[in-house]
């Protein structure tokens, strides 16, 4: 070997290990190919250099990078067919390097270059390769002819060795980090659509998390309720350009019938992927708008993405994620980063709904469970599939005992109960009607309403017995007053017309009869009316009472002196008074309760006896008790009867007159005057009212 | 001279006299307190008016005031008049003396109208008494039931006590043409007294 030979060798392999070091120091796969193409292409003595790579599909090889050429002449070049009948493609189809001494070697084996690159020389297109698989291939341009000696041509491949590991290294450690950049981005992703149950909010987070990592844009459309598309978000870096994409919208409105994008997604539910969008789409969505032109180029669209978000085989929404001014093309690793998105977004907002629906579901039991009307929800079929715990209550029918069951046989009288309802349809005022439900011999009055929806019907039932009571007894104190007032009206009537008879002489003592009828009819009747009046009064609250020192036993007296006036001639009357304190009260009111009870124990002693007032001194209270000997009362109406217009005898067949007030203007006046009045009876053995006052302070 | 009928109530008309019928003469009335006591004392208020021949009226009322109504004009009216306080004096009155007519009150202590209504008529002796209600009742369900009862009339309060002579006589007149039927079907489906 001569000594100009053995210089070179040295030379070769310093440039090697130079390269070397640089390769071995090159982490990113730029950094590599930098190398490559500068230190590489240099330690070859070549004039330029290119790197193409088989294409993920293996189809084609895409040229990753190039230097030393002239732009025109790599115009066309960055991507090719494996199959073509290139250099490169041979190479790799082969995994044989090829070397070309000159031009015309090269119009020779490879015709398609024939017409090109006339100042040509060698070529040397060498494959990379690491594990015995080849990936790709590096060719190198030379600036003279040259015959490749052994020597130049191993140090080509060792050059290729040394250029495909650390490009394959790197491009490793690239998909490696961009792994890891993915899976972090998945990761907070599903932290952030695990965090909140306002799926809404947290899609638009996860759009705004998807720029400019993921995408220039991205948007979010969902599915409405009425199977409309509704665009939930729009991401991009500028929110300038998110405000003009809305603008955009408004003016360009989506076609729901659009055969690409979101309605093509959500119509099949599958993925639309174009790595690079095709001209002829852009083209048919511009049509002639020259403003939606300028718009495309301005937005610069390189590649897209649109995944539906499915869950459970229900078409949620899609995201999609466009690739423009800054982001790289899609790869199909972008594509299935976004399938999984799309996927865990999915099942998020499917969560979502599922537990707010749950939580609906278990607030209506709750208000069912606990609301006072009967709700019984009633099938085609008439099977109850509802019945909550007060239409339990109501029909005293447990909702075990009702379930699945025709509700005939669990409501005898279902039918009687219902078939005075009308049945409205959803949405307008159902018609309630009170009807009598006489169960287990409960009589219930039940307010029923119903309303037909497709599946079935839905009846409310309030228990209004106690309503219907209070009417019953409004209606008939209408009654009561208009009898009570009749007979007096009829005696003073009576009297004038007898009176002024001519036909008859009437003996002066029928005279004076009817004259004195007149004045008492009279006044009987002015006290009805008085006490209908008071007792409207002390509802709206408009009875003043004035409390001042007064003498119990007084008042007492001056009200069994002015009964003893007119009291039937079966009864007697007789007021005891023991020590009585003085106490603090309105004296024309106690006067008018003791009037009162006076009154009721002459008129509920029809069979006669004696009434007894008795004032005491009780503790720290005057004790006023009106005791008689008449029908007493049961013990089950002790209480009721100081209610407003209630009656001891509704059917008023005892004849016992009032105005169904007497009782209760006595306990409201009394209470009125901070006292106390109750009464204890035994039937048929008479009654004592007891009327507490506290004692003057 | 007739007295006008007067509807000082508009919801309960006042009787309407039907045709004149009965004696037409300036009667004077002997006042109840110096009527004979009648032979087995039912009660100090009862009494019984002599009159030989004379339609004979019992009036069921607890209230003294319709009871002196009644006795003053049926009298002036040449009626007789018993009279009692309760249901029970009037059933055991109307059993002794078989009147020729029963007024009767519904709301009474103890035994009411409807009662003593019924009580008549489940009674053989009392079962042709034909009675006549005046009560303060005057609900459609309270006529309905008088008319079952077999009350061949029905006089709500306040009523116009001059013509209920008139009125009795006319009932009596009818029943004795045979319209009994007709009278007692007329108290809730026929022209309102």
């Amino acid at each position: 070997m001569s000594t100009r030979e053995t210089n070179e060798a040295a030379d070769r392999a310093r440039r090697l290990q130079r390269v070397a070091e640089l390769l071995a120091e090159a982490v990113e796969p730029q950094q590599v190919l930098d190398a490559i193409l500068t230190e590489g292409v240099r330690a070859a003595e070549a004039r330029a250099g290119a790197i193409g790579i088989l294409s993920e599909d293996g189809k084609n090889v895409e040229l990753l990078a190039a230097r030393g050429y002239d732009a025109a002449v790599m115009h066309g070049w960055a991507s090719f067919p494996l199959a073509a009948a290139l250099p490169m493609s041979e190479v790799i189809r082969t995994g044989e390097p090829v070397f070309v001494a000159n031009i015309e070697q090269r119009n020779r084996d490879y015709p398609d270059l024939a017409h090109q690159g006339q100042d040509s020389h060698a070529l040397v297109v060498v494959p990379l390769a690491v594990e015995g698989r080849v990936f790709g291939a590096m060719s190198l341009s030379f600036d003279e002819d040259i015959e490749f000696e052994p020597e130049r041509r191993e140090m080509k491949m060792a050059l290729a060795r040394q250029a495909a590991q650390a490009l394959a290294r790197s491009r490793l450690y690239a998909a490696e980090q961009s792994m890891r950049e993915r899976m972090t981005f998945l990761a907070e992703a599903s932290e952030l659509l695990g965090s909140s149950l306002d799926y809404n909010s947290t899609l638009r987070r996860v759009a705004q998390l998807s720029v400019p990592g993921l995408a220039d844009w991205c948007a979010i459309d969902m599915v409405g309720p009425n199977g409309e598309i509704e665009r939930l978000a729009v991401a991009h870096e500028d929110p300038e350009k998110v405000r003009w994409a809305y603008e955009l919208q408004d003016r360009y409105p989506p076609d729901p019938d659009a055969p690409t994008g979101v309605p093509q997604v959500l119509r099949t539910g599958e993925p639309e992927f174009y790595p690079e969008l095709p001209q002829e789409l852009l083209e048919e969505a511009i049509a002639d708008d020259d403003e939606l032109r300028r718009i495309v180029e301005e937005l610069g669209l390189k590649s897209s993405i649109c995944v539906p978000l499915v869950a459970r085989g229900r078409k949620l929404g899609a995201l999609t994620l466009i690739a423009a001014e800054k982001h790289p093309a899609y790869t199909q690793a972008d594509l299935d980063l976004a399938i999984e998105l799309a996927r865990r977004a999915a099942i998020a907002v499917d969560n979502a709904r599922l537990f707010q629906e749950a939580e609906r579901g278990a607030n209506a039991a709750r208000a069912l469970a606990y609301v006072a009307d009967g709700v019984v929800l009633l099938d085609d079929d008439n099977h109850v599939r509802h019945w909550n715990p007060a239409a339990a209550a109501i029909t005293g029918v447990s909702e075990e005992e009702a379930l699945g069951r025709p509700v005939g046989d669990v409501v005898s009288v279902w039918d009687a109960l219902t078939s005075h309802v009308p049945l409205v349809a959803p949405g307008r005022a159902a018609r309630t009607v009170t009807v009598p439900l006489v169960l287990a011999g409960r009589e219930r009055w039940v307010a029923v309403s119903g309303v037909a929806f497709g599946q079935g019907t839905v009846f409310a039932l309030q228990d209004v017995t106690d309503e219907h009571a209070l009417e019953k007894t409004r209606s008939d104190f209408v009654a009561t007053a208009s009898h009570e007032l009749r007979t007096p009206l009829a005696a003073v009537y009576g009297a004038v017309r007898t009176l002024r008879r001519q036909d008859v002489v009437l003996s002066e003592d029928d005279r004076t009869q009817f004259l004195e009828m007149i004045e008492s009819e009279a006044t009987r009747l002015a006290r009805i009316v008085d006490q209908i009046l008071l007792a409207g009064q002390l509802d709206a609250d408009a009875v003043d009472v004035a409390l001042s020192e007064c003498d119990p036993a007084a008042v007492a007296a001056g009200v069994v002196e002015s009964a003893e006036l007119h009291l039937p001639e079966n009864i007697s009357i007789r007021l005891a008074t023991d020590s009585a304190p003085r106490i603090s009260c309105d004296e024309s009111k106690l006067r008018q309760v003791l009037v009162n009870l006076v009154d009721n124990a002459v008129k509920y002693s029809p069979a006669g006896g004696s009434v007894e007032l008795r004032v005491s001194n009780g503790d720290g209270a005057c004790v006023i008790d009106v005791i008689d000997e008449g029908l007493g009362i049961p013990p089950d109406e002790s209480d009721r009867i100081f209610e407003k217009f209630y009656r001891l005898d509704p059917q008023q067949t005892y004849g016992v007159g009032g105005s169904g007030l007497g009782l209760y203007i006595c306990r409201e006046l009394v209470e009125r005057m901070d006292g106390r009045l109750r009464v204890e009876s035994e039937p048929g053995h008479g009654s004592r009212f007891t009327l507490e006052l506290p004692v003057q302070r | 001279m007739r007295a006008e009928v007067v509807h000082p109530v508009r919801s309960a008309p006042l009787h309407r006299p039907g045709r004149a019928v009965g004696r037409r003469k300036l009667w004077r009335c002997e006042s109840g307190s110096s009527a004979p006591e009648p032979p087995e004392s039912q009660g100090q208020r009862s009494g019984r008016v002599e009159t030989s021949g004379a339609r004979r009226v019992l009036v069921i009322d607890d209230e003294r005031a319709i009871r002196l109504l009644c006795r003053v004009n049926l009298v002036a009216s040449g009626i007789d008049v018993l009279e009692a306080r309760d249901g029970r004096e009037g059933l055991a009155l109307a059993r002794k003396e078989r009147p020729d007519l029963v007024l009767l009150d519904v709301m009474m202590p103890e035994v009411d109208g409807w009662t003593v209504a019924r009580e008549l008529a489940a009674d053989e002796e009392t079962r042709e008494i034909p009675v006549v209600f005046l009560t303060a009742r005057a609900e459609a369900a309270d006529k309905r039931l008088g008319e079952q009862l077999g009350g061949v009339g029905y006089l709500i309060k306040p009523f116009d006590p001059v013509t209920i002579g008139d009125y009795v006589e006319e009932v009596l007149a009818r029943i004795d043409r045979g319209e009994r039927e007709q009278l007692r079907r007329d108290i809730s489906s026929g022209p309102a007294r």
